[in-house]
């Protein structure tokens, strides 16, 4: 997909294959079975009806109990254990994903097991699953270097290169196994002993990345910088020194490199999150992004340029973002008012 | 017992009735409310508005009328900040609004605060915190602290990516009860069992509590390792704290 106002490819890093995404209980997806379970619903990838059961298991946990359905970690493991419905259920987000316009198609699967080893099982399990389902690039992600490893070996044998998710000054690791593996990589702003404070902190720490991979000979083309998105409920400045770090980033280093980020982790602690979302990527664009880590059926990048920069909720979004709405009063009265939505 | 028209500030009024849907939580507030100096209600009223210099004033007010520094911490700034706690949890406010009114309850601890330590009352209790061995992530753990100061905890921040000895030689340095552990990825998680059993290897896991949080951590992962008690945000965190240490 291109970016309207540039016509530069935008590369959308699909980011539903995930074993942390939650449903709520009390949405419209959750229903009862035959049997009065609760289950979840979903339309298979030839549009049939078709429900996908919750594990006993699951249903005694906390987390359920106060209404979270982490339907991606259950749909993992149930396909694992041979659930048509579970495999089903991944087929279809796979397709969502790839029809929304997805360029590669992010996996992880840090949260189905606290072991090292089962973890590794089912990201190996998955790539296979995922490369039966689409001929989509995938973009291995995890915080754990032994988990991407098991990922990148199964992508070997695909033609498509993958995206290595993520490699940083603390986990330098994560470039060796680029290099090894011929994947393009996703390199952080997070530092050898903490998160960056500021745009500089951003900046100086992406450089050394830069830096460590030139060492490899992983040519720039092959980078996604993500400076690090940090939620704007927290601190007001944190929308701008993602942006701040994307300017200088993309003027010191050209237009080769790919410049990415969750973005949706701004708008975390918010109401109408998908609206400060749609505006921070409008602004991340702009300021020099060419790539997101998104769920592209939340947000489009067409219609992200479409937004009507002249209406109230623009503004007042922009101005959470920019750090003008301290403690986002404004937003949140708005919000309350009923004024965020049309 | 009290009635809601036995508590003579409006504000606190409206809010229980807006925003207290449990019985038993409501019939609390409403006991400790009406039992309650006007004054300090106003301190409480100013604290979920958000309004620090409100509270600000008001506190120093409150003690040039003689007041003690515990009642008003007691009754006007924790029992304000109780009401908050409530409206998070249940969704009816949003994370920026928590911390507006976190800044108002440290507007009111800066006069509270040195006449407590002066007059050596203990703090409510002493605290170690940080994340967990190989996480850099300290948002969640920021917030947990601050809020925990806000409740006149004694707090030790350790920062990011702490290792067991670290923890062992903060617990026995500040002699703290209390340790809080925190992880944003699963791949760190399981350092927090780790730590846990180097306080067993040391022999002094029986002399503290552990409370444990972070994005991927539930109950269950908590209590499967050893831990005490796990919070799920910062506001559960102080309750959390306050429950441990009264064991």
């Amino acid at each position: 997909m291109n970016i309207p106002t540039t016509d530069q490819p935008f590369i959308v890093v699909g980011e539903n294959i995930h074993t942390t995404r939650v449903l709520s209980r009390r949405g419209k997806l959750i229903a009862k079975d035959a049997a009065g379970l609760e289950s979840i619903r979903f339309r298979d990838v030839d549009n049939n009806r078709r429900l996908l059961a919750i594990p006993e298991a699951t249903r005694k946990t906390q987390d359920y109990e106060e209404g979270r359905v982490k339907h991606l970690k259950i749909a993992v493991g149930q396909a694992m254990a041979d659930n048509r419905d579970a495999f089903d259920y991944i087929a279809r987000q796979v397709q969502r994903q790839e029809q929304a316009g997805a360029d590669f198609l992010d996996l992880n699967v840090d949260e189905i097991s606290i072991r090292i080893e089962e973890q590794q099982e089912t990201m190996r399990w998955l790539v296979d699953a995922v490369h039966d389902m689409s001929n989509l690039p995938l973009s291995i992600d995890s915080s754990n270097s032994e988990i991407l490893r098991a990922g990148l070996e199964r992508c070997a044998d695909h033609t498509a290169r993958p995206l290595l998710n993520s490699a940083s000054l603390e986990r330098l690791d994560g470039l060796d196994l680029a290099r090894e593996f011929n994947a393009q990589v996703v390199i952080t702003a997070a530092g050898e002993s903490g998160m960056p404070a500021d745009v500089e902190e951003r900046v100086e720490h992406a450089l050394r990345m830069v830096e460590a991979a030139d060492q490899r000979s992983i040519p720039l083309a092959d980078l996604f910088i993500d400076p690090l998105i940090f939620p704007v409920s927290v601190d007001g400045a944190y929308g701008q020194h993602a942006l701040g770090a994307i300017e200088q980033l993309r003027a010191r280093l050209g237009s080769e490199v790919h410049i990415t980020g969750g973005f949706s982790n701004v708008s975390f602690g918010l109401p109408c999150r998908q609206l400060i979302n749609d505006v921070f990527l409008l602004l991340a664009v702009e300021a020099g992004a060419d790539s997101a880590i998104l769920d592209p059926t939340a947000s489009s990048i067409v219609d992200v340029f479409s937004n009507d920069r002249t209406a109230a909720p623009y503004a007042l979004a922009e101005d959470v973002l920019m750090g003008r709405d301290e403690y986002c009063t404004r937003f949140i009265r708005a919000y309350r008012k009923g004024e965020l939505t049309p | 017992m009290a009635e809601i028209g036995d508590i003579a500030n409006e504000f606190i009024r409206d809010e229980i009735d807006e925003f207290l849907e449990k019985e038993n939580e409501r019939n609390h507030i409403v006991e400790l409310f009406a039992q309650t100096r006007p004054l300090l209600q106003d301190i409480a009223a100013a604290l979920i508005d958000g309004a620090h210099e409100e509270v600000d004033g008001l506190t120093q007010q409150a003690l040039s009328e003689g007041i003690e520094a515990l009642e008003i911490m007691d009754d006007g700034l924790i029992a304000g900040m109780g009401i908050v706690g409530i409206k998070f949890r249940d969704n009816f406010i949003f994370v920026p609004e928590v911390l507006a009114c976190a800044r108002a309850m440290k507007a009111g601890m800066a006069h509270i605060e040195p006449i407590l330590s002066d007059s050596g009352v203990e703090p409510v209790g002493t605290v170690v915190m940080g994340t967990v061995k190989g996480d850099l992530h300290d948002i969640g753990k920021n917030l947990c602290i601050m809020m925990l100061r806000g409740a006149g905890f004694v707090v030790h921040d350790l920062g990011v990516d702490t290792s067991e000895d670290e923890f062992i030689e903060a617990i026995e340095e500040h002699g703290a009860k209390l340790l809080g552990m925190s992880a944003l990825l699963t791949t760190t998680m399981p350092n927090m069992g780790k730590t846990i059993e180097a306080f067993i290897d040391e022999d002094l896991r029986d002399d503290i509590k552990i409370m444990v949080g972070g994005a991927p951590v539930t109950p269950e992962f908590a209590e499967d390792m050893g831990a005490d008690g796990y919070g799920k945000d910062a506001l559960s965190c102080v309750e959390l704290a306050k429950e441990l240490l009264s064991e």
